[in-house]
């Protein structure tokens, strides 16, 4: 197993406070219809626990920052930008994301990402497109066996049988015939 | 969701001579005719080659050893299994150029899309010509070309496994008179799962994890997975071998030794030069970690007004091979919802409304092959790749975009959405001016790629090139390089195979002189 599934990252509590209060403003309405706000976080955090680390601690110093910088804000009137009104929220979100420095901008899109990316992963949002890929896979791995099968054993068993490489003389004597 | 943990392969599925992390209890220290750092296009066929040719054969993989039970459609697990960083790698440049390589057993061919083409002839004679290769030329290659072609089964699809988003960016080409060819792909009866950048949960796709993988352990060869290998070991310029870290039984981390009479770094474009260079190996060209090409990668995604359902049937079936001359290639990728949603400026009930429409979508992706080159550097021991997209390629990338855009509105789409930040949708065929007319900063283009090339490049001259016509580097001696890493120059195709038959062709230069390995 690869090193970093074996370390189960877990964002701080504040850095899930804001990413739970981001949910309804990047993700479609369903996440809050559906009441999958904490599951779409799970996996975000999955998602950061496959980052690179340097990639991971700045996307979390970003979330920090986002959230406490909205206390200067005035239309927040000192609040941290995951206790405002969602209509605030949307606001101040879009700030970031049209923002002057690049590196708002690109912050505004690293969270969307991957907020988007547990929302549309989650089973039952998939339902709702009709996007049922397991299925089809099931479907056409049992139509290849049914097939196919003699034709995969006959390739299988090739891949262990012996044909070792010809050596240079051999190689020589090929070209001349 | 499936978790991460259930991802890799219970001890009873594995194949003798494979060892995970979880075998090693304490330091080890093995000792091999060869040690080989990776396990994917190159460092599985070399090995499978050296170990029938009777060498004693050790090869170290980064990642984990997944089996093919493991592949399911859950697209985020297996990002965060089989990728290095969780896909998250980013060459610098304006714009960044996000990059993805395998991390697993089989390297990156577990989660490529399995195209399987040779290189085109007038690359093999450029490398010739200006590189001065021997034994490159299109004749020279035919037999290594047709011994990896056998081996991982190289075919055109069954016509059942094409899905409708192949088909109509077939049926776009057809009525614009461009020529459209299908798709080589390594697959034995491919069932057209739409997964391969996931794994193939058919086995059907040939990976280095199905084919040259078992066939190097069969042939006595052995595999240690979950091994990190920090520098190769020299004595002068006499590579004896190399030392690294896995992480053991109870997680707890031990020292993992190879000595070797050849040491062959077969890590990627990425990963070799950074392991030569913090190695201490250098080279006088000082074209180490240089030369860095990556076939850079847009993408459209377009929408119909009729069922596309672009997840049922194989992707890539066929390629536009209309503009190769000019560079580049089109064809159809689908790619799951998550993906799509991220890539997207929408936001909210705006998003919802365009991934209602995800079953009508076709993905449709090109590939360029670059005129300008990168550089891989190696900073406190870990390779930053930086890459500057040139005016040309940029130009190329805006044209292709536009030249797909029509295809696709030939084919019938209503919506075309752009790569480029800022430039809106395209609503019909007469909108396509619009890439053209309007200013696209190169920064706006989004920009990907899989293929990374060119960092430890083959030449005859070693003050031009990091390795020789075999892959031998210059200045060091029984040290070797066996990945694209090789590469003179892009080759403006997918290059798996390419890396297979240099590795067939470079295992069967060793075996030529077997007894100096021995």
């Amino acid at each position: 197993m690869s090193t970093l599934d074996s370390e189960k990252f877990h964002a701080p509590k504040h850095v899930r406070r804001v990413l739970e209060s981001l949910v309804a403003v990047v993700c479609p309405p369903e996440a809050v219809e559906l009441g999958i706000e904490h599951e779409i976080v799970d996996h975000a955090e999955q998602t950061m626990g496959a980052l690179p680390s340097l990639f991971r601690a700045g996307l979390i110093a970003g979330i920090t920052a986002y959230d406490q910088a909205s206390r200067v804000w005035p239309p927040s009137k000192g609040k941290a930008s995951h206790d405002l009104p969602l209509a605030m929220r949307s606001r101040w979100y879009l700030a970031w994301l049209g923002g002057f420095t690049p590196v708002q901008r690109e912050f505004a899109k690293a969270v969307k990402q991957v907020l988007v990316l547990g929302h549309y992963e989650h089973p039952k949002i998939q339902a709702t497109l009709g996007y049922k890929p397991q299925q089809w896979i099931d479907k056409v791995k049992k139509r290849r066996l049914d097939v196919y099968s003699d034709e995969i054993a006959k390739h299988e068993a090739s891949i262990l049988a012996p044909d070792p490489l010809p050596r240079a003389r051999a190689r020589t004597d090929r070209e001349v015939r | 969701m499936v978790a991460a943990q259930k991802f890799a392969a219970p001890a009873a599925q594995r194949p003798k001579n494979l060892f995970t992390g979880g075998d090693i209890h304490g330091d080890l220290v093995l000792d091999a005719d060869v040690v080989i750092v990776g396990s994917g296009a190159g460092g599985a066929t070399l090995a499978a080659e050296l170990a029938e040719g009777g060498l004693d054969v050790v090869v170290l993989e980064e990642g984990g050893y997944y089996t093919t039970q493991a592949f399911t459609a859950d697209a985020s697990a297996a990002v965060r299994n089989l990728y290095r960083d969780g896909g998250a790698t980013i060459a610098i440049g304006d714009p960044p150029v996000m990059y993805q390589e395998g991390r697993a057993v089989g390297g990156s061919t577990v989660v490529n899309g399995g195209m399987s083409w040779r290189t085109p002839e007038k690359i093999l004679e450029r490398w010739h010509h200006e590189a001065g290769l021997t034994g490159i030329r299109a004749k020279d290659m035919e037999p290594w070309f047709e011994r990896v072609e056998r081996r991982i089964h190289v075919r055109h699809q069954d016509p059942e496994s094409i899905g409708v988003d192949n088909l109509i960016l077939k049926e776009g080409a057809d009525k614009k008179g461009w020529k459209v060819i299908p798709n080589l792909r390594n697959q034995v009866h491919c069932a057209g799962s739409n997964n391969c950048a996931f794994g193939c949960p058919t086995g059907a796709k040939q990976s280095a994890l199905v084919s040259y993988v078992p066939r190097a352990l069969h042939f006595g060869a052995r595999l240690y997975s979950d091994v990190r290998v920090e520098r190769i070991t020299r004595h002068g310029k006499r590579a004896t071998g190399v030392v690294g870290t896995v992480r053991g039984a109870n997680g707890k981390r031990h020292r993992l030794a190879v000595r070797a009479k050849l040491v062959v770094s077969a890590c990627g474009a990425i990963h070799t030069p950074a392991l030569l260079a913090r190695s201490g190996v250098r080279s006088p060209s000082g074209q180490l970690g240089g030369n860095l090409s990556l076939h850079p990668n847009t993408k459209v995604i377009a929408v119909f007004d009729r069922d596309v359902r672009g997840w049922e049937g194989v992707h890539q079936a066929f390629q536009v091979r209309e503009f190769q001359d000019e560079g580049f290639l089109f064809a159809a990728v689908n790619i799951p919802p998550g993906i799509v949603a991220m890539t997207t400026r929408h936001l909210g009930a705006e998003l919802g409304e365009l991934m209602h429409d995800y079953d009508k979508m076709v993905i449709a992706g090109m590939l360029v092959e670059d005129s300008n080159v990168g550089r891989v550097r190696t900073i406190n021991g870990s390779p930053q790749a930086f890459y500057q997209l040139s005016d040309f390629d940029a130009d190329k990338l805006k044209r292709g975009v536009g030249l797909l855009s029509e295809l696709l509105f030939a084919a019938g789409a209503k919506k075309i959405l752009m790569p480029f930040e800022g430039v809106p949708d395209l609503h019909g065929p007469d909108d396509v001016h619009k890439i053209f007319s309007s200013t696209i900063p190169k920064r706006s283009i989004e920009v990907v790629t899989v293929h990374m090339m060119g960092t430890a490049r083959m030449g005859r001259e070693r003050d031009r090139s990091v390795t020789d016509d075999f892959g031998f580097v210059h200045d060091a001696d029984r040290l070797a390089v066996c990945d694209a890493s090789l590469f003179p120059t892009p080759i403006g195709v997918n290059p798996m195979e390419t890396i297979m038959a240099l590795a067939t062709r470079t295992a069967a230069h060793i075996l030529d002189d077997v007894r100096r390995y021995r």
